[in-house]
């Protein structure tokens, strides 16, 4: 890895391509894959896992402050990109975690590289489709209205929808980059591989898959559904939190991880 | 000059407190307030408008919009091949169907040859970027829509001109490996190309192409705006200056007896800009792709910033078009008539409006004129049409084509 550290924030080079990273904590090694928006650096889920654990976050390409390059803009682009960060990172097997998006990316890496990886932790992850075609898994995002969108997406989204009147220029900005990376990687099939459901019995590590038991974007019913397809895999909710658990709830949301990797203080 | 009457064949006929009552009037609007029989009244009057320009040297603009009041035409091609048809002089443009929405470019060319054919070489062929509620209806990613459009022009036009059997194309958004279209078009190489934009770095595209540039409803700010960049884009790539022929401009038109009487029933229009463009903040301001994420400051906060030379006008090279939509849904007719974006009047006055914007950006050769919207009924549409034709249409056709810049 050349991981070079510069005044406000660290970078991944993996082949060509330079990632925005965060990394936080010391002990076993976790990568952590992010969803629709890139992982807030203040997030406090970082440092309770950091207390315990080292959790490697790189924004993907397009998304935070990473450049995407020209013609990489397909989750298979996305897959490869991280079996990459896999192999040059130090470690002979690591955790994986992948939130929302980056759970699809999870679920594809856990199927094509089960030697890498030791544990699978899901969260409210997209890739799979599971009902029939005229019943959507997955909330389209971008046909539905914005209000609507945050509705669904937390458990309070009185306080956790984003005032975008009180962010700053750079964070909009994120904001605007991470919202296109994000339709141009999952506009087609909407957020899904039709072929991974098949192959998720090739996930052979032990994985929890966590869910936000008030998340409207994809339901708690899905969540199941995924995990029932991957062989030996515990489902777990977490209560009073939507999409993103790990930011409504961060210390039940830690808790859950640790108990599951047996991380210890 | 040449003039082009151009109808939307917008659908106005749904009450006013269901437009109300949700957040667009496109993409999302239930087709249960369609009625089927107004729908057929409206195009067969609306064709009865299209063959009356044939008879009055006036040509004619097939739109394409998809899924709301705006507009019924889904199907431009079907309307191209009625037109094709039942009209002998006129001359045809499709502004177009939208090919960044559609998968097969291959289908199209297939069918801009076929119109072309069957009208004896009487079509045009104008590519619109399309946008918006668009990609919705179509299914189509935002995010890449100008790449693809570049792609699809591309394969359309080797599809056209290509004539020594079938040739291969593995493109970036387009694949086909066996292109050998039936028939071949009539014009050659082939029909004269248009692209409507007032974005200034895809029209420094549109005039290394060398293709019509045609500006809807942008003003005169954002139409001089467009066409400096055409030209100077040829400037810059050694290519000849271009005649006035490559310049377009569509605004709202209608001409009465009186002056008075133009802009009583031309103000009508103005549905098209004030109801018919409602559209839910996930089809406008949060489109992605829409403008470059460095935009997100001005436009995902409330009230946007207006820069300093007045928001959707701004010098900058993306003026997101929601922000465009978005200064014409509050405009009223008089701004409307001040900004070159509705010319009404009597003859003597809507000449001297059209005019005195022909003068303002430089000169162009085609006037598009959107001759019917909304509440403004057939027979106004033809009793305008007959006027301007008798009345306007030899004074512009006495205006000859220029070399510009």
């Amino acid at each position: 890895m050349n991981a070079t550290a510069s005044s406000t924030e660290e970078r991944l080079s993996v082949g060509d391509i330079e990632l925005e990273v965060i990394r936080r904590g010391t002990g076993q090694p976790i990568l952590l894959l992010h969803g629709m928006q890139n992982v807030n650096p203040q997030a406090r889920f970082l440092d309770l896992l950091g207390q315990k654990a080292e959790i490697i976050a790189a924004s993907h390409p397009g998304f935070g402050h990473s450049a995407r390059p020209a013609d990489f803009d397909t989750v298979y682009d996305l897959v490869h990109l991280y079996l990459d960060v896999l192999d040059t990172l130090p470690y002979e097997r690591m955790t994986l975690m992948g939130l929302s998006f980056g759970g699809w990316i999870a679920a594809e890496l856990a199927v094509k590289c089960a030697h890498r990886i030791d544990r699978l932790v899901l969260v409210d992850a997209l890739g799979i489709k599971i009902s029939d075609r005229e019943t959507p898994d997955i909330l389209d995002v971008f046909n539905t209205s914005p209000e609507e969108v945050q509705r669904r997406s937390w458990h309070d989204p009185d306080t956790w929808s984003p005032d975008f009147d009180a962010m700053s220029d750079d964070e909009l900005v994120v904001r605007a980059r991470n919202w296109e990376s994000l339709c141009l990687y999952g506009w087609h099939p909407y957020m899904y591989s039709p072929q991974l459901k098949r192959w998720l019995r090739r996930i052979t590590m032990p994985t929890l898959v966590l869910w936000g038991a008030s998340d409207g974007i994809v339901m708690p019913s899905y969540g199941r559904a995924y995990s029932e397809c991957i062989p030996g895999s515990r489902f777990e909710l977490i209560a009073e939190a939507g999409h993103h658990p790990e930011i409504e709830q961060p210390d039940v949301f830690a808790e859950r991880v640790a108990a599951f990797l047996e991380l210890k203080s | 000059m040449d003039v082009w009457y151009h109808n939307e064949i917008t659908y106005p006929f749904v009450p006013q407190e269901v437009l109300d009552g949700v957040d667009s009037v496109r993409a999302s609007l239930p087709n249960k307030y369609c009625d089927p029989k107004i729908a057929a009244d409206l195009f067969e009057e609306s064709l009865d408008e299209f063959l009356l320009c044939d008879d009055l040297g006036i040509n004619v603009v097939a739109i394409e919009h998809h899924a709301g009041i705006n507009s019924l035409l889904g199907a431009n091609p079907l309307l191209l091949g009625i037109l094709a048809r039942q009209t002998r002089k006129a001359r045809i443009l499709s502004l177009g169907t939208l090919v960044s929405l559609r998968q097969e470019p291959v289908r199209i060319a297939e069918e801009y040859a076929t119109a072309d054919v069957i009208s004896r070489g009487r079509l045009e062929i104008g590519f619109v970027k399309s946008g918006g509620s668009e990609m919705a209806s179509n299914n189509a990613n935002p995010v890449g829509n100008v790449e693809r459009y570049w792609e699809a022009i591309d394969l359309i036009t080797k599809a056209l001109t290509h004539q020594e059997g079938p040739f291969s194309w593995e493109g970036k958004h387009f694949t086909h490996r066996h292109v050998n279209i039936w028939p071949r078009p009539w014009q050659q190489p082939h029909p004269r190309m248009w692209a409507a934009t007032g974005d200034p770095t895809t029209a420094s595209e549109v005039g290394r192409r060398g293709m019509v540039n045609v500006l809807v409803l942008r003003g005169p700010e954002g139409t001089k705006r467009a066409w400096a960049a055409y030209r100077q884009a040829r400037a810059e790539a050694g290519l000849p200056k271009v005649g006035s022929d490559r310049f377009a401009y569509a605004a709202l038109a209608y001409v009465g007896d009186t002056h008075e009487e133009g802009v009583r029933i031309g103000s009508k229009l103005m549905w098209f800009l004030n109801t018919s463009l409602k559209s839910a903040p996930q089809y406008a301001r949060f489109l992605p792709g829409g403008a470059p994420p460095q935009f997100a400051p001005q436009v995902y906060r409330s009230a946007p910033k207006p820069d300093r030379n007045g928001g959707s006008n701004s010098k900058k090279s993306v003026a997101p078009a929601s922000q465009n939509a978005g200064a014409l849904i509050g405009m009223t007719a008089e701004q409307a008539m001040q900004q070159g974006i509705l010319f009404a009047g009597s003859p003597d006055t809507i000449y001297r409006q059209i005019m005195d914007f022909y003068d303002e950006v430089g000169g162009f050769d085609h006037l598009v004129m959107v001759g019917r919207s909304g509440f403004l009924t057939h027979a106004e549409a033809e009793k305008g049409l007959k006027l301007f034709a008798k009345e306007v249409l030899p004074r512009l056709q006495e205006v000859a084509p220029v070399t510009v810049g």
